[in-house]
């Protein structure tokens, strides 16, 4: 085993086993090593034998194994001191290492760590680690690691290499640990180490210096070690370097480990340019001859000058050019470089003409000036100037000059005969000039040589097939095109031909014309100039062209008749093998029958005719036919050339010498004068001077109009018009003329000429031919030609130039300069045109568009793609075209797919489906019923349904109001989203003295004050709130004149023997602490037990039972709250129609016992609860005051059988009177909500100030002044009340007080009371009243106050205070009283409207929802403060002190307590109402009411016993009659004063009953409130066994179907 | 409504609020919550968690670092409305109120896998320098009523509206102040078979989000 392998195994063992062991082998190998070195300055063999010696030596420590630490030594030396090792070596190292690891891999079974050992090390490139570790092992590392990396990556490495090369020097420092285990200091190590390569720092720093500086390190370490020793170091380090090189290199060792000096070789300058000369080649930039570039035996040929496309060549000198072809001329000795023409091939010059980038601008100076943004104020666009071009200075910049040269008739009325043939003779000589100008023919001859020099300098078809297959073909086409050229050629040399004969025809014509006629009108004269020819050459080029004509055709003919011939042959060999077979079966048929023969030839009827060979082509014939059609169209050798040339310098014969029919013409034609109107976008803008016709009929102009404009030019139109004598001037015609490129300026633009031509009909009596009348030139009038007046005017259109040069063109053109090029398409057949396809490649085809052009590619493409008719070309114009491709799923899938359905519509907020939870992923996982309700919502939009309404108009009301709120919701929609900050971010306001002074007496404040006051709380936005989270809390405290037992119905006990009240009996038990209560056993032993029951949303609560008719219960009840359909959201919350129902009830105990003996042992009592009243607080009321603190008027029946007021002093009901403070019983009460819950005030508030903004029809200062005023309000007194404009059902803005205004309220109802009119004006707020409350809140969630005028509110008969308080303010107004709408707050609505009226000294508040009244100085009105008045012609804004009305002035003369709107710095401007100018009341029918009633009687009786599940529900019919009878006397009453009578006949009808039951009185507006309070007042729960009901409706109708609901409904028991 | 069972992906996210850079503060804790849409609902886990207060590390770096594990499942038919993790960091101030040092809020990564996340923070800044002078005297800093806004679209448009025209900013961001919310995220399908909805699903998505 060589040196070589040995090392190569060191290498490839790559585990480590034991440290220590390694540690030893390497300090063995350090001895080798010197030893060797040693060996090597001797001898080599001697290497040899030490080689032998360490394959034992090495072979002893395999299955030891080695280490990482020496393999990354030793691979890290290698490129710090090394030059970069050979890639061969490498990778045959790393191939071994690879071989050998795997052996060990499947060897042994090794730890995890080492494995991961294994897999780092053999990367070829160990940098590269660095990456990999990151992102492998990146799960313990911190963001500031990273940092501290790099230093302890090198420390590590350091120290490591340091500790690698103590183990190795001195072993003695660790041989106290015992084998196989490593020190501390190792395992430190093997955990610590990093296996990253050195960073490059690292490299860096070795090259420059760490050589020495380790050399340094390692001394200090070996300071025992004598100097020798450390320079025999040094070297070994050396040598151990080459010896890792060797061995990487995998080069046998000996011979470069010697080194041999010799001096250096030197090469002279001359032998280098020598040796260069063989290798080098330098190519000549001379020019290189044509005939070397193109093949032998070939002139260039230049496919330009043949009329072929070549492109523009790229720039190149000169010089490059000949050095590349010389270059390719020496290396390539084939000429495929080369063109025909001689030179390189080369494609067209790829660079575009103008650049497509646009400009950069350069970073540092233009960047302010260029892409600065600039503000310019909005302009008003005007869109009715549709072609107006630039805006503002630029106005009137363009300008268009029209340059009118002349006119020159074609044919005019006035032309005579030789006129028209001088036009003519004219006409066809112009043609003749241009058809020579153009040449055609000639073109074509030059062509036809060019080709058939090509065809000719072709090489032969004989050549090799492969070059010779495309040589055929080329001379194929080439034949071709010389055929069409020739075909072309003798076309256009014929048409010459014949133009100059007709030009000579008709000169020949106007000669003969003059000489009948005697006079000249014309000038015209021609010269045919002869142009003599050399008869030889002419002779020999003729002969020559026909003999090559003749030629070709003959080869033609040739190579048709070879065709021919084939098909022939053909032919005749089928026609030969039919033959044959015929005559085989003919005899055939011989030998069998001969008739049958004639059968068979019938049968054979198509018997193929014997092809006729087909005649071979004479060639004589062929040039005979050539020279026939020569001598026709062609100039004869030797015939002169004729030119004829026009000229005007014939004499006009004068007119005294002309017949008298001339004179006459001429005279016409004198006194004719023709102008020119300029139009421009069908607009006159000038007109020319008018000019006489002069004798030639051309008329002189020789006008420029300046026509300065600022339209973009749609129509630019000349009008000739012609006066005669002094006669009319006519319209002869209208020429159109050409709007100029925007390229086209003046000086530059040519005169054009432009045609015209009139369909009048003139005939003349004189000389002239007249327009439009046959005329004829021959003498006999045959031959007969009709023209028509027409001419051509000279003119020139351009664009001005400005003077400063600029071109005064309108910007709006400028966009069309990048389509320059395609311009000229769009010029010659208009931009219209472009979308049709045909004419465009009509047109592309007459223009000779060279199809080989680049530039006319776009066209040429788009024109075969439209005529060839394959691609579909859409009639409609895509904006996004790729869409399609983009889109998922076509838009019916998609409209499909439940799943997308049901996501856009939660996206809407359709309300059935806004709080849809987890949208199914599978469309099959949605039921198709999930979309029922909503289907059926939509479908039923249009209808109106009458199911759950009772009556019709209702119906019809709930349908627009739903229709309203759609509409305001749509308007609201943007605004709700409109947040504040202050909805986002909570911030303390800044202190003021008041909060710092408060907070400062906080401190001095009672920790725990004997009475306590409530707190405000914070506010809890309504987001993340679930069910049960919401609490109502209703703390009941009080009550007042609770109305007590009558003592009659003791008399009634008296009948019975056992029932009597129970507390009667247990009267002195209770605690005697009420005065009243004692003075009520005492008085009349009769006493009442009332309980609260608070019901909201079905859920019931009740106090404990308190005694006396002044009970105090001081009870907290909590009821839970659930929004509908779980949302909490604020616009649900706002929508929460639910009431809360707060019931007094009278608890009645009934002592049952049947035995009296068992009186002593036990109580067996029933209790009973008797409905005293009910107060009735809407949901949202409380939602949106948040808390409701007060007292309470409580709803008493009219008639509270078997219970009276303690004191009856509502005896005489005059406003006069002033009323007690027991009328009526009241409770005391305060409810919140728990949490407390933030109502959508603030938005609602943010809503009515956009209204404000957007939609109003008021007065702009007026609305400022509204502002003004209640900026100023809120100043001062913050919390009142101030209102100066209002919304109305469309949205708009409208100042309140024209609100107000006298209306006439129903004449049914004045006519009840004509004398009382304090009764009438009962009864109108009771009417008033009885329409039913709605508030906007629930009618229009989320927005703000609407206000409807009086008719809108009877018609929807629904609203809420405002409108209530308008319309009793309204009548009130018309009933002649003094009357003010009154803005403030009360209890429980919070801020409402009242109104107040002036009666006889004393002012008198009105609660237009419940239709009570009440004086200024009662102590339980409900209205608690007063914000300000309102009246039909002004505001007052209350400056008072005080707003409790009781402590108020309501005199609003007065300035200092009453601040008006309108005053004298800001009269009255006599604003219109907004109310109609009369009510018209419709009376309700009485049917419809009547069916209504027995419906809700119905309704509620199915009702009471679905309530009673569990009983049977009996009716005492002979009751509800009764009471059916006696409803009608209490709405005739209003409820008052009928209690006794009423008893009275009810305790005559029911005697042995007892009866316990009441009236409630209600406006109705649907059933579900009517269900709720009778089911609030539980009649329906006594459940004695033998109990009957009573029920009655009364439903009474008032105009405009105000309806009035009574329901009596009474519990009947039999007493024994 | 839809079947008893419907198809749903379960999200489930295991991860830590690691720690925080507030070089300014000390002695903070933080609460977590999670924002998603109308189609996700947590099936287990806690959906808010509050942390211990922490100090700062005593080192250079002088990070705040709770660890504060988190751990919920959600269940979801639709990747509209991905699960936001809000984070509010508190402390106390010179007076010893507890205020809010910092908001930030990041979406739940999407991919399944270890994520790292950096979440920079920003406190709401008072509309003026009085105000900011009295907010900072009495510990009543201006905080979002519910830290779960700055997960939402709404209300950002009143921001701008307010920096623009009144020409001070709601939100300051503390440009230095990071908290750090490292998650496992796996993502469970019931069902691989989504793409014939998914496109339905993409389409709806892009819908929802505009």
């Amino acid at each position: 085993m060589s040196h070589q392998e040995e090392k190569v195994k060191i290498i490839s063992e790559e585990f480590v086993e034991n440290e220590d062991e390694e540690a030893e082998k390497l300090k063995k190998m350090k001895v080798q090593k010197q030893r060797r070195k040693k060996q090597m300055q001797d001898s080599s063999p001697e290497e040899q034998l030490e080689g032998a010696a360490n394959l034992g030596f090495q072979q002893e420590q395999q299955p030891d194994g080695s280490e990482p630490n020496l393999l990354n030594t030793t691979v890290r030396k290698g490129p710090r001191n090394l030059p970069p090792l050979p890639s061969t070596s490498r990778t045959g190292f790393a191939e071994f290492s690879m071989r050998e690891r795997m052996r060990e891999k499947l060897k042994a079974a090794r730890s995890k760590a080492e494995s991961a050992l294994l897999q780092e090390i053999p990367s070829p490139k160990p940098r590269s680690f660095v990456s990999l570790k990151e992102e492998g092992t990146g799960f313990d590392e911190e963001p500031g690691k990273n940092v501290l990396k790099e230093p302890q990556e090198e420390d590590s490495q350091r120290s490591a290499r340091v500790k690698f090369r103590d183990s190795g020097r001195k072993p003695k420092f660790k041989p106290q640990v015992p084998p196989g285990f490593p020190s501390a200091e190792e395992a430190y190590n093997f955990f610590t180490f990093n296996f990253d390569p050195e960073p490059e720092k690292d490299e860096t720093k070795d090259k420059s210096g760490e050589e020495s500086n380790q050399e340094v390190e390692e001394g200090e370490e070996e300071e025992e070690e004598e100097k020798p020793r450390q320079e025999e170091q040094g070297e070994e380090e050396l040598t151990n370097e080459k010896e890792a090189d060797a061995f990487l290199l995998d080069l046998d060792q000996t011979a470069p480990d010697f080194l041999a000096i010799r001096a250096a070789e030197y090469e002279s300058i001359h032998a280098i340019q020598h040796k260069e000369k063989e290798i080098l080649f330098r190519p000549s930039s001379v020019t290189v001859p044509i005939y070397k570039k193109i093949p032998e035996n070939m002139q260039p040929r230049y496919l330009e000058d043949e009329g072929l496309y070549t492109g523009e060549r790229p720039m190149v000198p000169r010089t490059n050019q000949n050095i590349m072809e010389n270059r390719l001329l020496i290396q390539e000795q084939e000429r495929k470089w080369f063109g025909d023409d001689g030179r390189i091939l080369a494609l067209p010059n790829p660079i575009k003409q103008f650049s497509t980038r646009p400009p950069i601008f350069s970073r540092e100076e233009v960047i302010e000036a260029g892409l600065e943004t600039l503000y310019k104020k909005a302009l008003n666009y005007v869109p009715n100037k549709q072609y107006i071009v630039g805006s503002g200075d630029s106005l009137g910049q363009f300008q268009l000059d029209i340059d009118i040269s002349g006119l020159i008739f074609t044919h005019h009325p006035c032309f005579s005969r030789e006129h028209v043939l001088a036009v003519k003779l004219a006409q066809l000589y112009d043609q003749y000039l241009a058809r020579r100008q153009r040449n055609q023919t000639k073109f074509l001859t030059d062509k036809l040589n060019a080709l058939r020099n090509a065809v000719q300098t072709l090489p032969d078809s004989t050549k090799p097939p492969g070059s010779g297959h495309t040589t055929r073909e080329s001379v194929n086409k080439y034949k071709f095109e010389i055929r069409q050229t020739r075909r072309l050629r003798d076309a256009e040399e014929e048409k010459d031909r014949t133009l100059l004969k007709t030009i000579i025809k008709v000169w020949k014509e106007m000669k003969s014309l003059r000489d009948f006629q005697k006079f000249t009108n014309t000038p015209v004269k021609l010269f045919l100039r002869k142009e003599e020819v050399d008869w030889k050459i002419d002779e020999k080029a003729f002969e020559a062209e026909i003999q090559t004509e003749t030629n070709e055709l003959f080869e033609e003919h040739e190579e048709e008749y070879e065709k021919k011939m084939e098909a022939y042959r053909a032919e005749y060999q089928d026609w030969k093998a039919w033959r044959k077979a015929q005559r085989i079966k003919k005899k055939k048929k011989k030998t069998t029958e001969e008739q049958d023969e004639v059968t068979e030839e019938t049968e054979h009827g198509e018997e193929p005719v014997k092809p006729t060979p087909p005649v071979p082509i004479d060639r004589s014939t062929i040039e005979q036919q050539v020279r026939e059609r020569a001598l026709h169209n062609r100039r004869k050798p030797g015939e002169p050339i004729l030119v004829p040339e026009l000229s005007l310098a014939g004499n006009v014969t004068p007119t005294e010498l002309c017949p008298r029919a001339e004179i006459l013409r001429r005279e016409d034609v004198r006194k004719r004068s023709i102008f020119l109107k300029v139009l421009f976008n069908n607009k006159e803008v000038s007109r020319t001077v008018s000019r006489q016709i002069g004798m030639d009929f051309r008329v002189h102009f020789g006008q420029i109009f300046n026509l300065q404009i600022h339209n973009w030019p749609e129509s630019l139109i000349l009008q000739v018009y012609e006066t005669a004598g002094y006669g009319s001037t006519n319209l002869l015609a209208e020429v159109f003329l050409p709007i100029p490129e925007t390229t086209v300026f003046t000086g530059k633009a040519s005169i054009e000429e432009v045609e015209f031509s009139s369909n009048q009909h003139v005939a003349l009596d004189h000389e002239g031919v007249g327009s439009g009348e046959p005329f004829s030139f021959e003498a006999d009038g045959s031959n007969k030609m009709i023209l028509m007046t027409s001419g051509r005017v000279s003119n020139s259109v351009a664009w001005a130039v400005g003077e400063n040069g600029v071109p005064l063109i309108p910007p709006a053109s400028q966009r069309s300069l990048g389509i320059r090029r395609k311009v000229d398409a769009i010029a010659s057949i208009g931009a219209s045109s472009l979308t049709d396809m045909k004419k465009l490649a009509k047109w592309a085809a007459e223009s000779k568009l060279d199809p080989n052009d680049p530039n006319n590619a776009s066209l040429m493409q788009l024109i075969t793609v439209a005529t060839s008719g394959d691609t579909y070309v859409p009639e409609f114009f895509r904006l996004e075209q790729l869409q399609q491709e983009f889109n998922f799923a076509s838009d019916e899938e998609l409209n499909r797919s439940k799943r997308f359905r049901l996501l856009y519509l939660r996206a809407l907020e359709v309300p059935e489906f806004r709080n849809f939870k987890q949208v199914p992923i599978y469309d099959r996982e949605i039921m198709e019923k999930v979309f029922q309700d909503y289907e059926k919502r939509i479908r039923d939009r249009g209808v109106i349904e009458t199911k759950n309404h009772l009556d019709v108009h209702r119906a019809r009301v709930a349908k627009y109001l739903q229709q309203v709120r759609e509409s305001v919701i749509n308007r609201f929609l943007i605004a709700k989203r409109h947040l504040l900050l202050s909805d986002l971010v909570v911030e303390e306001d800044v202190p003021n003295i008041s909060i710092l002074g408060a907070s400062l007496f906080k401190l001095a404040e009672q920790k725990r004050p004997l009475k306590p006051r409530r707190k405000g709380r914070k506010k809890v936005p309504a987001q993340n709130l679930s069910d049960g989270d919401i609490k109502l809390l209703v703390n009941i405290l009080r009550a007042y004149d609770i109305p007590v037992r009558k003592p009659s119905s003791s008399k009634l006990q008296q009948t019975s023997r056992s029932l009597r009240p129970f507390s009667e009996t247990f009267v002195t038990s209770p605690s005697m602490q009420s005065p009243a209560h004692t003075v009520d056993t005492v008085l009349s032993q009769v006493l009442v037990r009332p309980f609260v029951e608070v019901s909201f949303q079905r859920t019931v609560c009740h106090t404990t039972t308190a005694e006396g008719p002044n009970p105090s219960w001081n009870e907290e009840l909590e009821l839970p709250f659930r929004a509908p359909n779980s949302d909490y959201s604020t616009a649900s919350m706002q929508s929460v129609k639910d009431d809360i129902f707060i019931n007094i009830f009278d608890e009645v105990l009934y002592d049952i016992l049947e035995d009296d003996r068992e009186r002593g042992s036990g109580i067996h009592t029933r209790i009973e609860r008797h409905w005293l009243g009910s107060v009735r607080i809407p949901f949202s009321t409380l939602y949106f005051q948040g808390r409701i603190d007060g007292t309470f008027k409580i709803d008493i029946p009219p008639v509270l059988l078997g219970y009276s007021k303690e004191k009856n002093l509502i005896s005489e009901r005059d406003f006069d009177s002033v009323r007690s403070l027991s009328d009526g019983t009241y409770i005391t009460l305060f409810m919140t909500i728990e949490p407390h819950l933030v109502p959508g005030e603030s938005v609602r508030e943010k809503m009515t100030d956009m209204l404000k903004k957007f939609d109003s029809q008021e007065d702009e200062k007026l609305l400022q002044a509204t502002e003004k005023f209640q900026v100023e309000c809120a100043q001062k007194f913050p919390k009142r009340q101030c209102l100066t404009t209002v919304t109305d059902l469309s949205g708009k803005t409208i100042f309140i007080t024209r609100y107000l205004k006298p209306l006439n309220p129903p004449q049914e109802l004045l006519d009840m009371h004509p004398n009382n009119p304090q009764a009438t004006a009962e009864l109108v707020a009771r009417y008033v009243a009885l329409i039913p409350f709605l508030p906007d809140s629930v009618s229009f969630t989320e927005t703000c106050d609407l206000w409807s005028t009086s008719d809108q509110f009877l018609e929807l008969l629904a609203g809420d205070e405002e409108e209530h308080a308008v319309l009793l303010c309204n009548y009130f107004l018309s009933l002649g009283k003094k009357a003010w709408l009154m803005m403030g707050t009360a209890i429980p609505e919070g801020p409402t409207a009242y109104v107040l009226t002036w009666e006889r000294s004393q002012y008198l508040i009105w609660n237009p929802c419940s239709g009570r009244f009440y004086g200024q100085f009662d102590t339980f009105c409900p209205l608690k403060s007063v914000g300000c008045l309102i009246s039909s012609d002004n505001i007052w804004f209350n400056i008072q002190q005080h707003d409790s009305p009781m402590r108020i002035n309501f005199d609003v003369t007065k300035p200092k307590l009453w601040k008006s709107f309108f005053s004298r710095n800001l009269p009255y401007p006599g604003l219109s109402s907004v109310q109609p100018g009369e009510l018209v009341y419709q009376c309700t029918d009485k049917a419809a009411a009547s069916e209504l009633q027995d419906r809700i009687e119905k309704i509620l009786k199915e009702k009471i016993m679905e309530w009673r599940p569990r009983h049977i529900t009996r009716w005492n019919r002979y009751c509800t009659s009764t009471l059916r009878h006696f409803l009608p006397l209490l709405e005739k009453n209003q409820g008052k004063d009928v209690e006794d009578d009423h008893r009275a006949e009810l305790l005559r009808q029911l005697g042995d009953y007892r009866f316990s039951g009441f009236p409630i009185h209600m406006a109705f507006s649907e059933v579900k409130p009517l269900i709720e309070a009778v089911y609030s007042t539980g009649v329906h729960n006594i459940d004695i066994s033998n109990v009957e009901f009573a029920l009655a409706v009364y439903v009474h109708a008032y105009p405009k179907n105000v309806l009035s609901v009574w329901i009596y409904v009474a519990s009947l028991v039999r007493n024994k | 409504m839809a079947t008893a069972n419907p198809t749903v992906f379960l999200v489930m996210v295991n991860g830590q609020v690691e720690s925080a850079q507030f070089p300014e503060f000390d002695d903070l804790y933080c609460k977590y919550c999670f924002v998603y849409g109308q189609d996700w609902a947590p099936t287990s886990g806690l959906e808010e968690g509050i942390s211990q207060i922490t100090s700062k590390s005593a080192d250079v770096q002088h990070n705040l670092v709770w660890n504060f594990p988190i751990d919920i499942t959600f269940k979801s038919t639709n990747p509209f409305g991905w699960p936001q993790i809000v984070i509010s960091v508190y402390g106390p101030d010179v007076f010893g109120n507890d205020v809010v040092r910092g908001y930030g809020a990041v979406h739940v990564p999407f991919t399944p896998g270890r994520h790292k996340r950096t979440i920079p923070m920003f406190v709401p800044e008072s509309t003026s320098k009085l105000q900011k002078l009295t907010s900072w005297f009495m510990g009543r800093r201006p905080e979002y009523t519910d830290p779960k806004l700055i997960a939402q679209g709404e209300g950002r448009e009143v921001t701008l509206f307010q920096l623009s025209t009144h020409n001070y900013s709601i939100s300051r961001l503390w440009a230095f102040s990071l908290a750090v919310f490292s998650a496992w995220n796996t993502l469970l399908h019931p069902t691989i078979k989504l793409a014939g909805s998914l496109k339905f699903q993409l389409k709806s998505y892009l819908l929802q989000s505009f």
